[in-house]
């Protein structure tokens, strides 16, 4: 099997991973800081050391901002219903996933915001002058992905992130597509709200999921419940991380998560963006040469993450897909990718596109075969 | 309570007042309301079976009615679902019993639930995988069950009892392949087929439920209507012989949900995708075969396409199918056992 769905979940993970949460769950895993035992306390001291290492990796300057969450979904939806308040105005794009779109939609039927969504260029690209001249007197947040995950293009955060900050205003990142892959500090780009997904480029597994909440931000936690901390107080405590994190935390994924973290750093992320940035070129330059393939995103790899999206002329995205599964052993993923606005600005609206999504595991061997397969496909399928 | 109403049928001396009472206090679980199925509870319905449940997922349509005799133009009109339907015409005909009808797929998820408190269940579906679970659920919960099938002319029916005779995964180990698997939406099907297995299957209901259980058949039966051909496959035996996973080994692999066909909803194409879960090898040329006489066919090596009846099939090697014109999963599986086989 060539897995080139990365996009949706990276595979496989570093052996470190697996080996430290085996260990972990065999023979550590207490319930962090809920007992005065010696492995509960010993557990606890694990999810802080993961905390500390992932603050660093974003150059959080506090650990304890870095929450712990169930999925992005779960960080997207406690910014995004966290910092709103009746009357806000918030500003997305067209690029979004669901996770983004739909919290903000349901709040704007509610007629409890009001939303505005730019739309990228033809390469997938926002352009900041876009998003200042939506700014209005009651804009507080501006939600919006660090790269699509449809077609890849790497969004311009660092200058978004300095008007949205001169303007007084709050950026909510969804690293969905980026975090472990191009580099993120939270204090250079102005990123005062960070959602990020363990079990992507950070090689954590499924169910392991973070947030950065700067002091700017000022959220309301919507979920409440133990924290092993302030037990007497009747509400939720309002000293990080405890304020966001009601519940026990996932800690044998969280210890995976650590360990992909550092397999990061000690790969280097310049070298793992390298290769894939090479593993993106060889895929785009080889579908290119495909005919009847319709290629989207940007030429420019330097500014783009791995998903690749494409459509074959005469042959269904979902069934091009599935001939690749199973005729080729190849796992891509096809349809909308729960980002519907991004498919009807491309115009590959309601089929979708197939999106091939390699990582750091894989090779040019398999990009290489990968087009091959889509060459004979396109061959055999499109013209019957 | 008054029996007077079944008197001419206790007249018959291997029921007798004894055995109409019990048939009065049975309960029976019916799975599939369709050829096999309306017959079997037309037929326990005006017998007097106490309770009869039906479990059914699909709704009526007009190219039932040849063959589904318990349903009417006026119920495609009014576009009930086939235990709906069942439910209405069943009380009309006897108020006496109870009638509880289920309009659901059934899976591993709720099969258990339907054959637990009842005496028996009775076979009126019309894929092997429903199949393979009831004789998984009948065997656990130590239910009698009663196997039928029909297709064409010709109809097979057994009765199983567990831990006594085989069971259905004594006699078939697992499901034959669809493309050797005519369905009725493929190779046709005549009334007076589904009317002679269903009416095999009640009689063997009744034997068992009014204390003739001793007179069951103990062979696999297989009748034709139109060759007028019958075989008696003896079973004597096979139970010892086999080491059956079902109810030798008491796996009950059909239960875990390991063999039930995945079903994806993609998102905005009002299509299902369908992966069954063994891993088969589809011999186009002959799917292209059973499929020409229905719909307009093509394919390549990597992919078979058919439109019929306003869906689209788009059919891989493996049996994996993506159907077009459906966004409901249990509908999907419905056409995808309909015309493909499971």
């Amino acid at each position: 099997m060539i897995y080139l769905d990365n996009a949706a979940t990276s595979f496989p993970k570093p052996k470190r991973v697996y080996d430290r949460m085996n260990q972990f769950l065999r023979e550590e895993a207490a319930n962090p800081g809920r007992s005065g035992h010696r492995l509960s306390v010993a557990a606890e001291a694990q999810i802080v050391q993961a905390r500390s290492v992932l603050a660093k990796f974003f150059g959080a300057p506090e650990p304890e901002r870095i929450i712990f969450t169930l999925n992005c979904t779960d960080s997207l939806n406690i910014a995004i219903k966290g910092v709103l308040r009746d009357g806000d105005h918030a500003i997305t794009t067209v690029l979004e996933h669901n996770s983004v779109l739909r919290p903000l939609n349901a709040l704007e039927i509610a007629k409890r915001i009001t939303v505005t969504k730019i739309r990228p260029n033809a390469e997938g690209f926002i352009d900041p002058k876009d998003i200042k001249k939506a700014f209005r007197k009651n804009t507080k947040l501006i939600a919006m992905t660090h790269a699509s995950n449809v077609v890849g293009a790497v969004q311009p955060i660092l200058e978004i992130g300095r008007c949205v900050r001169e303007a007084g205003l709050l950026l909510l990142v969804d690293a969905a597509q980026t975090a472990g892959v191009v580099p993120i500090d939270v204090e250079r780009d102005f990123i005062d709200l960070l959602a990020f997904p363990g079990h992507k480029s950070l090689y954590g597994p499924t169910g392991t999921c973070g947030l950065y909440v700067s002091h700017r931000a000022k959220l309301i936690p919507w979920r409440e419940g133990g924290t092993g901390f302030d037990s007497e107080s009747q509400t939720q405590p309002e000293v990080f991380p405890f304020l966001l994190e009601g519940g026990t935390p996932n800690s044998v994924g969280i210890v995976g998560l650590r360990e992909g973290v550092e397999f990061i750093v000690q790969e280097g992320i310049s070298k793992i963006q390298t290769h894939e940035r090479r593993l993106v070129k060889a895929l785009r330059e080889g579908l290119l040469g495909v005919s009847g393939l319709k290629l989207y995103g940007t030429e420019d790899v330097a500014r783009s993450a791995a998903p690749v999206s494409f459509v074959v002329e005469g042959i269904e995205p979902q069934e091009l897909s599935l001939v690749l599964d199973q005729s080729f052993q190849i796992a891509s993923r096809a349809g909308l990718h729960c980002a519907p606005l991004m498919h009807e600005a491309l115009g590959t609206f309601p089929q979708g596109s197939v999106r091939l999504s390699p990582g750091y595991f894989n090779t040019l061997d398999e990009i290489e075969q990968a087009v091959r397969a889509v060459r004979q496909i396109q061959s055999q399928m499109a013209v019957s | 309570m008054d029996i007077s109403r079944y008197h001419r049928q206790y007249l018959f001396n291997k029921i007798g007042e004894a055995g109409q009472r019990k048939l009065v206090e049975s309960r029976i679980t019916i799975i599939g309301c369709g050829a096999l199925g309306t017959i079997l509870v037309n037929t326990l319905a005006r017998a007097g079976v106490g309770f009869i449940r039906i479990v059914d997922r699909d709704f009526i349509e007009l190219n039932n009615l040849q063959r589904q005799v318990l349903f009417d133009e006026n119920d495609i009109k009014e576009n009930l679902p086939k235990a709906i339907a069942a439910d209405r015409k069943i009380k009309q005909i006897n108020s006496s019993i109870q009638i509880e009808s289920i309009v659901s797929d059934v899976n591993y998820t709720n099969i258990e639930r339907w054959v637990q408190d009842v005496d028996l269940v009775l076979d009126g579906t019309d894929n092997f995988e429903t199949r393979f679970l009831i004789n998984d659920a009948c065997v656990k919960a130590k239910k009698p069950w009663i196997y039928g099938a029909v297709i064409g002319s010709h109809g097979l029916t057994m009765t199983i009892i567990p831990n006594e005779t085989p069971c259905l995964r004594c006699v078939f180990e697992s499901a034959p392949p669809p493309e050797l698997t005519p369905t009725c939406d493929t190779a046709g099907i005549i009334a007076t087929a589904s009317a002679v297995i269903a009416s095999l299957e009640a009689t063997e209901a009744i034997k068992l439920l009014t204390g003739n259980a001793k007179e069951i058949n103990r062979s696999l039966y297989s009748y034709d209507v139109w060759t007028r051909e019958t075989k008696s496959f003896k079973l004597e035996g096979l139970r010892e012989a086999t080491d059956c996973p079902t109810c030798k080994r008491q796996a009950f692999q059909f239960l875990t949900g390991d063999s039930a066909p995945k079903t994806t909803t993609l998102c905005g194409r009002n299509a299902v995708q369908i992966t069954r879960p063994d891993r088969i090898k589809l011999d186009f040329k002959e799917l292209a075969g059973r499929f020409e006489k229905t719909g307009e066919v093509k394919f390549n090596p990597f992919m078979f396409q058919a439109k019929i009846d306003g869906y689209e099939f788009s059919i891989f090697p493996d049996g994996r199918a993506i159907i077009k014109g459906t966004n409901d999963p249990a509908q999907a599986k419905t056409i995808y056992s309909k015309y493909i086989g499971v």
